[in-house]
């Protein structure tokens, strides 16, 4: 420390009605408090993220014991913890002859309300952008009734009109127009999220002075654009159509949560197995494709190279 | 050579009327700035050139060929937009090169194009990135660059400059005109920046509430206003107080001004404007005021005065540097021949 240093605090002037030193003096910084406020400040946050993550952990791994453990329920403690684990009831569940197909029609039915629920409002969503923007807000509220009206009413409805649509309910794949209702609320607020944020009329005025047409338009510029939104309301859709229950059931449709309904009936631990399975996959697809979705293409040829290329081209005017 | 032209064109959105028969012809390689306040109807021009809007009447001409209801893809407009228009998700040359994917030129010749278009704008090296990594400059250079790219016949620029900063618009501008007289191609460029418009044009129009106010040089436009309204939207004016006293005299404060145009009858109290640079310092024989404010700006000292008689205030630029305290009596003279005589309703 320089020996001529001296404290400036100590220079001021004793407060003859206070008598010590001033509590505030002026042109000097308040004492620091840096290092206990931010371990304090540190804390909270840290204290949130662990409540959190035994709020979610916690139910999975009990679920993970009672499942996959050979362990009567009673006697599941810390000292049974690491003893006979097995994936014996998985095995029953995939040996079941009704399993395969259930989980067959369960993505058959996911990829086609993906690409039905795509299809009908990624041209909606763009179009109300362009030009109905006014309309976006009535478009919206009718998206997130599905959430208010509960599915077993919709089931209602199915069970009116079923005699007059035999032909059509009979197939397995009837149940798509459905799961696009019921899937609305998460798809059009995730693509309407994406194109709120682009700047979709320069985009689309730009590519159209270039001479790209509507067609183009869409599948060159607005599509790559919205891919992370485009692939959450795929994940999303899927999620739903391979987690529904009651409309599957009411139409009788062997679907994988009906299957997984039945089988846990009939052997609980197997099934809840096959229940942790799947949420397990499911939360490994989206951190999967989370992660995809950031990469960029490294087989991408730079321009420089390109450009060299096209010029060493013979016959080529630049060569 | 192309040229764009204009016929009687009206667009009406609702009730509001954004044009009103315009009538404007672009001559071949010659860059037309339309200028304006928001609202005028100077992007909607524009917008019905490129065939992103319709007129409701009228025709659009480019060489003589009626193209008032051909869609926009199909009309070979080079367009810069006032905003960031990069695809995102492009690199800077395929940005570049997206007209000509979708005119389904050879990649090789394409890639040739590319570069010829990056080596213009002075962005080669830039051609790998994406538009989130390059500066606003550059990417309305990358933006001119593919608007070019496709040899439209004519280039459309929609308040290019706007979104950046005073130094790098400046520079902007004049590569704009380089590129634009170099390629020899017939440009319209909007702005609602007076400086930009007199700075890069060959000619002016001057829009309000959907008309064309005025078309002229820059210089004749500055000049020689074809109305109040030209008058004060193009550089600044002093707006004085006066009676017509003959053909071509006014009295403002007891001096007689000898102004060029007046349409006003004998006697009529009219407005007089008169740019900051029309009115001088004078020893003596002047009107009479107050030197409120003296500012130096380099080239000029802006002075302002009170004068006494009319009790107006008005600018006066003082060539060089002048020195000024406020509160100093001086004499103003008025230089009245391009003055603009305004009824006063």
């Amino acid at each position: 420390m320089d020996p001529n240093f001296q404290n400036p605090v100590e220079l001021l002037p004793i407060d003859p009605e206070i008598g010590g030193q001033p509590t505030a003096p002026t042109g000097l910084a308040p004492p620091s408090t840096g290092r206990p406020r931010r371990r304090f400040g540190r804390l909270i946050p840290n204290l949130v993220l662990m409540i959190s993550a035994i709020f979610f952990l916690a139910p999975l791994l009990t679920l993970a014991r009672f499942s996959l453990q050979n362990v009567p329920t009673i006697l599941l403690g810390w000292d049974t913890l690491f003893k006979k684990w097995s994936l014996n009831g998985l095995t029953k569940a995939f040996d079941d002859p009704a399993f395969w197909p259930a989980l067959r029609l369960s993505l058959q039915l996911a990829v086609g309300t993906v690409a039905l629920t795509l299809g009908l409002l990624l041209p909606t969503a763009i179009w109300t952008h362009l030009r109905v923007p006014k309309a976006r807000s009535l478009i919206e509220f009718m998206t997130v009734l599905p959430y208010m009206i509960p599915a077993i009413a919709l089931v209602a409805g199915i069970k009116i009109i079923q005699p007059h649509a035999r032909w059509f309910l009979n197939s397995d794949l009837s149940l798509i127009p459905f799961y696009v209702i019921l899937a609305l609320p998460f798809t059009y607020r995730s693509l309407d999220a994406g194109l709120k944020a682009i700047d979709l009329r320069v985009l689309v005025d730009a590519s159209r002075s270039l001479g790209a047409g509507w067609g183009s338009t869409v599948l060159r510029v607005i599509i790559p654009n919205l891919r992370t939104a485009i692939i959450s309301a795929s994940f999303l859709t899927a999620a739903v159509v391979i987690g529904e229950f009651t409309i599957a059931d009411t139409l009788l449709k062997e679907t994988l949560p009906r299957f997984q309904a039945t089988f846990t009936s009939r052997e609980p631990q197997g099934g809840y197995g096959l229940n942790l399975l799947a949420l397990l996959v499911t939360i490994g697809l989206f951190i999967t494709l989370s992660v995809l979705t950031k990469k960029r293409d490294p087989k991408r040829k730079s321009f420089a190279r390109m450009a060299a290329d096209a010029a060493s081209m013979p016959g080529n005017p630049g060569s | 050579m192309t040229n764009l032209t204009y016929v009687s064109v009206r667009k009406t959105f609702g009730p509001t009327v954004a044009l009103e028969g315009l009538d404007l012809d672009v001559k071949p390689g010659e860059l037309i700035s339309l200028l304006g306040p928001s609202g005028c109807g100077k992007t909607t021009a524009l917008r019905i050139a490129a065939g992103f809007e319709f007129a409701d009447s009228g025709a659009v001409l480019v060489s003589n060929a009626d193209i008032t209801r051909t869609p926009a893809h199909k009309r070979n407009m080079g367009m810069v937009f006032q905003s960031y228009s990069l695809f995102p998700n492009l690199t800077v040359a395929n940005n570049v090169g997206f007209g000509l994917r979708t005119r389904k030129m050879a990649s090789t010749e394409r890639h040739h194009r590319v570069a010829e278009m990056l080596e213009l704008v002075q962005l080669t090296h830039l051609a790998d990135r994406y538009p989130h990594q390059i500066s606003g400059g550059q990417a309305q250079r990358v933006a001119l660059a593919r608007a070019l790219a496709v040899q439209p016949q004519v280039l459309l620029l929609d308040e290019p400059l706007s979104a950046l900063d005073a130094k790098v618009r400046a520079t902007l501008r004049d590569e704009i005109r380089r590129i634009q007289t170099e390629l020899g191609i017939t440009t319209l460029f909007v702005t609602h920046d007076q400086e930009e418009a007199l700075a890069i044009s060959d000619r002016i129009g001057v829009m309000s509430n959907g008309r064309l106010e005025q078309l002229g040089t820059p210089r004749d436009v500055y000049r020689h206003p074809a109305s109040a309204f030209v008058a004060r939207f193009v550089g600044s004016m002093n707006e004085l107080p006066a009676t017509v006293t003959g053909t071509r005299a006014v009295d403002v404060g007891g001096h007689s001004v000898v102004v060029d145009r007046i349409t006003q009858h004998d006697g009529a109290s009219v407005r007089l404007l008169v740019r900051p640079e029309d009115m001088r310092v004078v020893a003596d024989g002047g009107l009479p005021g107050t030197v409120t404010t003296c500012t130096f700006q380099g080239s000029a000292t802006v002075l302002g005065v009170r004068l006494d008689r009319l009790d107006v205030l008005t600018s006066v630029h003082v060539a060089g540097v002048a020195d000024f305290n406020p509160g100093a009596r001086v004499e103003v003279s008025i230089d009245g021949e391009r003055a603009v005589c305004e009824s006063l309703s």
